[in-house]
């Protein structure tokens, strides 16, 4: 037997691509809604709405000082508990074990990622220059309006760099989804590997793959960045050829 | 004051258009407005000059509410707005009766040219894009710009983006347009072509609140210059009155700084 089977880990490359769906899924999803909700909360925090404010940086403070894998298990095994205590209060029936994996992993990725993304949006609307604003004051616009056709649009090409980063970083994340029993592509990995003892193989063609999936993500972020950013003055247009 | 003078006062009285009250505005609590009083006529250029923190762009700021003041009332074109307690609505309102030229150009950056002059007219306005298209074209060509409708703010000269900013302003036909040191921020070779198409909007009758450092242009373009200094305006009346023949020491030393070479050698 070779020290590794190059043959084996091929041949079990299309049962490991099976977890790829599940990853995207759960990396896609949780990056919309916490764009949604990161946006929102940006925004509490920016107009300093009371209350909702101090919410914010609680929740942010926690969740960016608590390992994800504590959040999914802290989540995973309180939402039976938190049920227990709903159901009969509420007068509902809703039973912890008949919500799917995925859905766990949906809303605890959504949490966790939302709290960096606010942060993200919060930093890059700050960047923005206060005369646009004023800007948009001064030839008539409301708040929501000046957000919506200006501030927005800009703020989100300074993002965009960091809304990259962080994506890839959630797509490496869903590695840990197996502790919300979804079966992705490292839990599919490592089922193989236990029945072979092939660690190493497997591991292998897990991490090729992840690296092509954020390999193809790098390569839209950075298109979207050129698209989006068409108004912005950049060095490497202006300098000569 | 002349006899004359005091009629065309009088005969003014009625086109009043924008009237600040006793106007007060502190940072923090370094008092910059000391209770400033404000009268602007229709079809009037009143230029406010002054040393640096006398409180002239914060008076001119708190004309569109871009600063709150603590105290005071701010009337434009018959519509008054209590300084404190002025509602979402009230401000907005304010703000749609006037329009505004930055020190800093302020041009929308994520819209070309032709879109900075039309977002008023769209949002604010509620106008047809192509009617507010044409509109935009018309003033662009006005200020020269006619040639460059496509491009972004950053692919501007400074004084390019200002002659944006001035249309922009214009597009709103507002009752008057306040004018932040338009030419501050621009090189010396670009003052120019900003001031010259200013002089012509004043010609056309437009209402002008202008702060500036410019004195040779409020000698030539003011109907009035305000002189201001630590938060209270100090003395007022026709340009040749006030800056050509001043009657407060604080102004007479304003006017003799302007003047006087610089003290520092290179």
């Amino acid at each position: 037997m070779a020290i590794i089977d190059f043959k084996f880990a091929l041949e079990q490359v299309p049962e490991v691509l099976k977890g790829v769906p599940w990853t995207l899924t759960i990396a896609i999803v949780a990056m919309i809604f916490g764009v949604l909700f990161g946006l929102l909360i940006a925004l509490c925090r920016i107009y300093k709405i009371p209350v909702l404010n101090q919410l914010s940086i609680l929740y942010i403070s926690f969740i960016r000082g608590t390992p994800l894998i504590v959040q999914l298990y802290v989540f995973f095994y309180g939402v039976p508990v938190l049920l227990g205590y709903l159901n009969p209060r509420l007068g509902l029936s809703i039973e912890a074990d008949n919500i799917s994996p995925l859905i766990y992993a949906l809303v605890a990725y959504t949490i966790n990622t939302a709290a960096y993304q606010a942060e993200i949006f919060r930093s890059s609307i700050n960047a923005t220059s206060a005369g646009q604003m004023e800007a948009a004051y001064s030839v008539g616009m409301t708040t929501a309006q000046g957000l919506y056709r200006i501030i927005l649009p800009q703020a989100i090409v300074i993002a965009l760099p960091n809304l990259g980063n962080l994506f890839i970083n959630l797509i490496k994340a869903t590695s840990l989804a197996f502790a919300v029993k979804v079966v992705e592509i490292l839990a599919i990995s490592k089922i193989i590997a236990n029945d072979g003892y092939r660690f190493l193989e497997m591991y292998l063609v897990a991490s090729i793959i992840y690296w092509v999936i954020c390999l193809v993500c790098e390569i839209i972020f950075s298109k979207l960045e050129k698209k989006m950013g068409r108004f912005e003055a950049r060095m490497d247009l202006k300098a000569p050829a | 004051m002349l006899i004359s003078d005091y009629i065309i006062r009088v005969d003014r009285e009625g086109d009043r258009l924008i009237e600040l009250k006793n106007i007060k505005k502190s940072f923090k609590k370094n008092p910059v407005l000391k209770g400033v009083d404000l009268k602007v006529n229709k079809g009037e250029v009143l230029v406010i000059v002054g040393p640096s923190g006398s409180g002239k762009t914060t008076l001119l700021r708190c004309v569109n509410y871009l600063e709150r003041p603590d105290e005071g009332t701010i009337s434009v074109d018959g519509f008054s707005v209590e300084g404190k307690n002025a509602s979402k609505k009230d401000i907005l309102n304010l703000r749609r009766k006037t329009a505004m030229v930055f020190q800093h150009y302020n041009l929308f950056k994520n819209k070309t040219v032709l879109e900075n002059v039309m977002e008023g007219l769209l949002v604010a306005k509620k106008m047809k894009a192509p009617e507010a298209r044409n509109i935009s074209m018309d003033l662009l060509q006005k200020v020269g710009l006619g040639e460059k409708i496509n491009d972004y703010p950053t692919q501007l000269s400074g004084g390019q983006q200002q002659r944006v900013g001035i249309a922009r302003a214009l597009a709103l036909n507002p009752s008057a347009i306040l004018f932040d040191e338009p030419t501050s921020a621009l090189d010396p070779e670009m003052v120019g072509e900003v001031l010259s198409i200013m002089k012509k909007i004043a010609g056309e009758g437009m209402t002008m609140v202008i702060v500036t450092h410019e004195i040779d242009f409020a000698r030539d373009a003011a109907d009035h210059v305000v002189f201001m200094a630590d938060g209270v305006i100090v003395e007022q009346g026709p340009p040749k009155d006030v800056l050509s023949h001043p009657k407060h020491e604080r102004t007479k030393q304003f006017l003799k700084r302007l003047v006087r070479e610089p003290e520092y050698e290179i």
